[in-house]
């Protein structure tokens, strides 16, 4: 480019000293055209003088009475003429001359303005290039990747799709609110084609609805419109519409340029995706980085309180002797020691249950003769619970997690609501149910599935434990096939139900 | 001060309000109970004990908020922090708050009675009891404030 141009500057050059322009170094075409005006003007001139020189000479009496031939009028004349002829030539040759470096400098002047234009999209292409790789946050990388195209092409709306599942929603809309929530179907109209064969569209004049099923007729159709895939590692994100102001209809060159900018677009568009998907690991860790320690604090809390009391318990009978309080202090120890392998075992299962997250034995177990025996168990310690069950009910899965999940939510139901309390056992929908209901306040239907987090602790945070029951409770459930959930129990409370997975014995049987 | 010092136990762990109370009566004191700290501002208002133990995480209102409030009282008994929290920054906050000493859970017993024998007789208490096997009854009478979980 550089040597073409050089070449054509000398060409230029070269002409201009032929016809005398030598002053400019680069002759401007208005010089050229005043310099062929006074070509013309004097060549006129001249012509004139030596028609009228010829006429003169006709009359002149010196002249025709003269003995000198030289003087002759004939002589005189013929001089005259070749004067003249010599004259127009020169004239012509530089004439000549004087248009070729016309068109050249025309020439120039085309190639110049097509190279500003270029230069103009190139630096606009590189500013919106600049622009949309400045931000990463997607809503804004979609605004400003719409707001540089339509700039870029001096468009009077647009909008971004962007491909959901097998449809195109708008996700960001200029100039035009109708285009704003939209969805079309991938395959309909003018932008679900383009994402389906990621061609790019000029679309000059109004769209015509057979070419394009599905297209949505609209009043404010524009009278030209590009429409480009967005394309980043060969997936396509979704598609870039820009809409020209009445009356202007875009060119393959514009459309060419909006697909450049696409290429670009479409990478900020995934490395957004990226960031987006990047902040919220990063936040997802740092929460579970703050539940760690949040976990370790409450952990070595609860840990010392039985702790504290096995060691000052062994102290004081050391201390004061053995007698008379030896059976309250080995109580104490014994109890505070129960609690804490409680809390061990606790950790212990939740630790297994996120690691392996399946139950080692999978056997038929009667539920409605667990809760039977759960319910006598618990009646031992006083806290009653009323079994409502058939004679036989049978899940398959883990006897000792059955058991535990009853035992689990037996305990709760005593501990945080009211008795009565119930267990109901049940088949519903051809699943085992188990309903424990109390009487209790209940729980707020915002904190319904915050109980069963880790580390939530229901009631005051001076109840002892680690928060962890109701989420090994639901770890047990689904690692045994079923689900849990917490509802208002009939006339108040709480009703926790869960649902496992009936074992048909007959059909087994038969089978 | 009295023969025998009233000394108020707050603490919300009934195992370990029984064990300081045994251990306590043994050493020739008194003891009275609360199991919540509101519970603990109004008896030590209405009984002027000569000592108060006491627990940080206290339910209704915990251990700082007790502080805080006989901080801001002024003439108040000697308070003891006993504590499963042990970070320097509790230490020197109960300190701030008029705590004379910062008792960590789990606690060896003798260094917890010693060192509620050392601030009675810097009191003025002249303590006349031998240890040894105690009549003291092993019940929570008296103690006020929540029921013990």
């Amino acid at each position: 480019m550089s040597y073409e141009s050089s070449e054509g500057n000398e060409r230029i050059r070269r002409e201009a000293r032929v016809v005398g322009l030598r002053t400019f170094s680069t002759p401007s075409l208005e010089a050229v055209e005043r310099r062929r005006m006074q070509l013309w003007v004097l060549s006129a001139l001249l012509l004139i003088s030596v028609a009228v020189a010829v006429a003169l000479l006709s009359l002149w009496p010196v002249a025709q009475r003269s003995n000198n031939w030289l003087l002759s009028p004939r002589v005189l004349r013929l001089s005259i003429v070749c004067l003249a002829v010599a004259f127009s030539a020169y004239a012509i040759e530089k004439e000549m001359h004087l248009g070729k470096l016309a068109r050249m400098l025309m020439d120039e002047r085309v190639l110049t303005a097509a190279l500003t234009n270029r230069l103009r999209e190139v630096s606009l292409l590189l500013e919106a290039g600049k622009a949309i790789n400045a931000v990463l946050e997607a809503s804004l990388v979609l605004d400003t990747i719409l707001r540089s195209a339509v700039e870029l092409l001096g468009g009077t709306s647009g909008s971004v799709m962007l491909i959901d599942g097998d449809e195109l929603v708008t996700a960001c809309a200029q100039g035009n609110a109708s285009a704003e929530g939209r969805r079309i179907k991938l395959g309909q109209g003018i932008a679900g084609r383009v994402a389906v064969t990621r061609e790019a569209l000029l679309i000059d004049g109004r769209a015509d609805p057979e070419e394009f099923p599905g297209l949505v007729e609209r009043a404010d159709s524009p009278d030209s419109a590009l429409s480009v895939p967005l394309v980043s590692r060969d997936q396509v994100l979704g598609v870039l519409n820009v809409n020209a102001v009445p009356g202007r209809v875009f060119t393959e060159y514009e459309l060419r340029a909006l697909n450049l900018f696409a290429e670009q677009a479409a990478v900020a568009v995934m490395n957004s995706r990226l960031f987006e998907a990047e902040r919220a690991h990063v936040s997802e860790l740092l929460e579970l980085d703050r539940m760690k320690s949040d976990f370790v604090a409450l952990v070595s809390h609860e840990l010392r309180t039985p702790i504290t009391s096995i060691i000052a318990a062994a102290a004081t009978q050391r201390r004061l002797g053995i007698e008379p309080h030896q059976e309250e202090m080995a109580q104490i120890i014994e109890r505070q020691a129960s609690r804490l392998h409680a809390m061990v075992e606790d950790l212990l299962s939740q630790a297994r249950l996120e690691n392996e997250g399946s139950l080692p034995s999978a056997q038929p177990v009667d539920v409605a003769a667990l809760a039977r025996l759960s319910a006598r168990d618990f009646a031992v310690s006083g806290r009653i619970v009323e079994v409502d069950g058939p004679e036989r009910l049978v899940t398959l899965g883990d006897p000792e997690a059955v058991r535990r999940v009853i035992d689990n939510l037996v305990e709760n139901a005593h501990k945080y609501g009211a008795p009565p309390i119930r267990l109901e056992i049940e088949e519903v929908d051809h699943q085992v149910r188990i309903s424990v209901l109390d009487a209790g306040p209940g729980i707020p239907e915002a904190d319904r599935e915050r109980v069963f987090e880790r580390f939530h602790r229901l009631g005051h945070s001076r109840d002892p434990g680690l928060g962890l029951g109701l989420s090994i409770v639901r770890g047990l459930v689904r690692a045994s096939g079923g689900e849990i959930r917490l509802e208002e129990a009939p006339g108040g409370g709480t009703a926790v139900r869960v649902m496992l997975p009936i074992y048909d014995e007959d059909r087994e049987a038969i089978g | 001060m009295r023969s025998r010092p009233q000394v108020l136990i707050v603490e919300d762990e009934p195992d370990v309000l029984l064990i300081l109370r045994l251990n306590l009566e043994a050493a020739g004191m008194d003891t009275s109970l609360a199991a919540d700290g509101v519970t603990a501002l109004r008896r030590i208002e209405r009984e002027r004990p000569d000592l108060v133990v006491l627990d940080l995480m206290l339910p209704v209102l915990d251990g700082w908020s007790v502080l805080a409030e006989l901080c801001s009282r002024g003439d108040v008994p000697p308070v003891i922090v006993c504590s499963a929290k042990r970070a320097p920054r509790d230490v020197a906050r109960a300190e701030e708050l008029g705590a004379v000493a910062f008792v960590t859970k789990p606690f060896d017993v003798s260094v917890l009675v010693g060192t509620i024998t050392d601030v009675l007789v810097g009191s003025g208490w002249h303590p006349e009891v031998e240890l040894g096997p105690t009549p003291v009854p092993l019940d929570l009478e008296g103690l006020e404030g929540l029921e013990p979980a």
